[in-house]
């Protein structure tokens, strides 16, 4: 089963940031932490991403679609990274979460992906068809 | 240039009011639009927060509380990650996205290496990279 470990962390806690950790301790403690996930065969993707400041936010009406830049001031948490992981249970992604380096103020949404066979019978045959056919053009990418 | 677009949503207010049945084809329309196009990396969507936790980190250990997440406005239900040429198509492919059920699309830079060069030590930076080498060979990559 596959889990995603969302990391909500408020911006001002960034590394580099007023409130955030010293950047030596945090890459060498995520560095660790990523090797251990690797060594136990279950790191899926992991990433970074940057500031609100850079990014964007969409939305849609009747009108049409509506860009706003950011940063996203009025959040008080921004998703900062996350991990992918294969693992046997919801326990197993839980004490995953649990060993990451992170410190108080920053939270581990932990989330289940769910597989296609899952949505057989809800969605229509041929939409997961050609979705397992997307599948397989985006793995054939990489 | 890699974009993660998070799609954010009000999970109470979808589940009282859940979106069309429609949106199924919309979405496969738009993600084979993006696999055409040689944009898409990556997409998926979450499972409701009744099934996941959420892991703090404010005491001496971690707490784990389990979901629904009933407090929050906003969650993320899903995601894409495009690699574009620029900020700019990234964006012309988020206005395309199909919601429409008050959903919040956010669009995020994925940072890479060279994003932590004189922030990061340099074999911290080569340790990453070579860890992601390796995750690639592992899972088929």
């Amino acid at each position: 089963m596959r889990y995603m470990l969302i990391m909500q962390a408020p911006e001002s806690m960034r590394v580099g940031e007023p409130d955030g950790p010293p950047a030596d301790e945090v890459f060498e403690a995520m560095g660790r932490y990523n090797e251990a996930l690797l060594e136990a065969g279950v790191l899926l993707a992991a990433e970074g991403l940057a500031p609100s400041a850079e990014g964007f936010v969409v939305t849609r009406d009747d009108e049409g679609a509506t860009v706003t830049d950011g940063p996203f001031a009025e959040a008080k948490e921004v998703v900062a990274g996350f991990w992918i992981l294969e693992v046997a249970s919801r326990e197993e992604a839980v004490q995953w979460a649990k060993r990451c380096p992170i410190g108080p103020g920053v939270r581990l949404e932990v989330r289940r992906i769910p597989e296609m066979a899952e949505f057989e019978g809800v969605a229509p045959a041929e939409v997961l068809d050609a979705e397992a056919t997307l599948r397989q053009r985006i793995a054939e990418r990489a | 240039m890699r974009f993660m677009l998070l799609l954010k949503y009000d999970e109470a207010a979808q589940m009282a009011n859940p979106p069309d049945p429609a949106i199924f084809e919309e979405m496969g329309r738009f993600n084979t639009e993006m696999v055409d196009a040689g944009v898409l990396l990556a997409g998926e969507g979450l499972m409701p927060s009744a099934q996941g936790a959420v892991v703090a980190f404010d005491g001496e250990e971690p707490t784990v509380s389990d979901g629904p997440f009933t407090e929050a406005k906003e969650l993320v239900g899903g995601f894409w990650i495009l690699e574009v040429e620029s900020l700019e198509e990234a964006l012309s492919w988020a206005r395309r996205a199909p919601f429409r059920n008050g959903e919040r699309l956010e669009v995020r830079r994925v940072t890479e290496a060279a994003d932590f060069e004189g922030i990061a030590p340099q074999e911290v930076l080569d340790a990453e990279e070579e860890l992601r080498a390796r995750q690639a060979q592992q899972h088929g990559g």
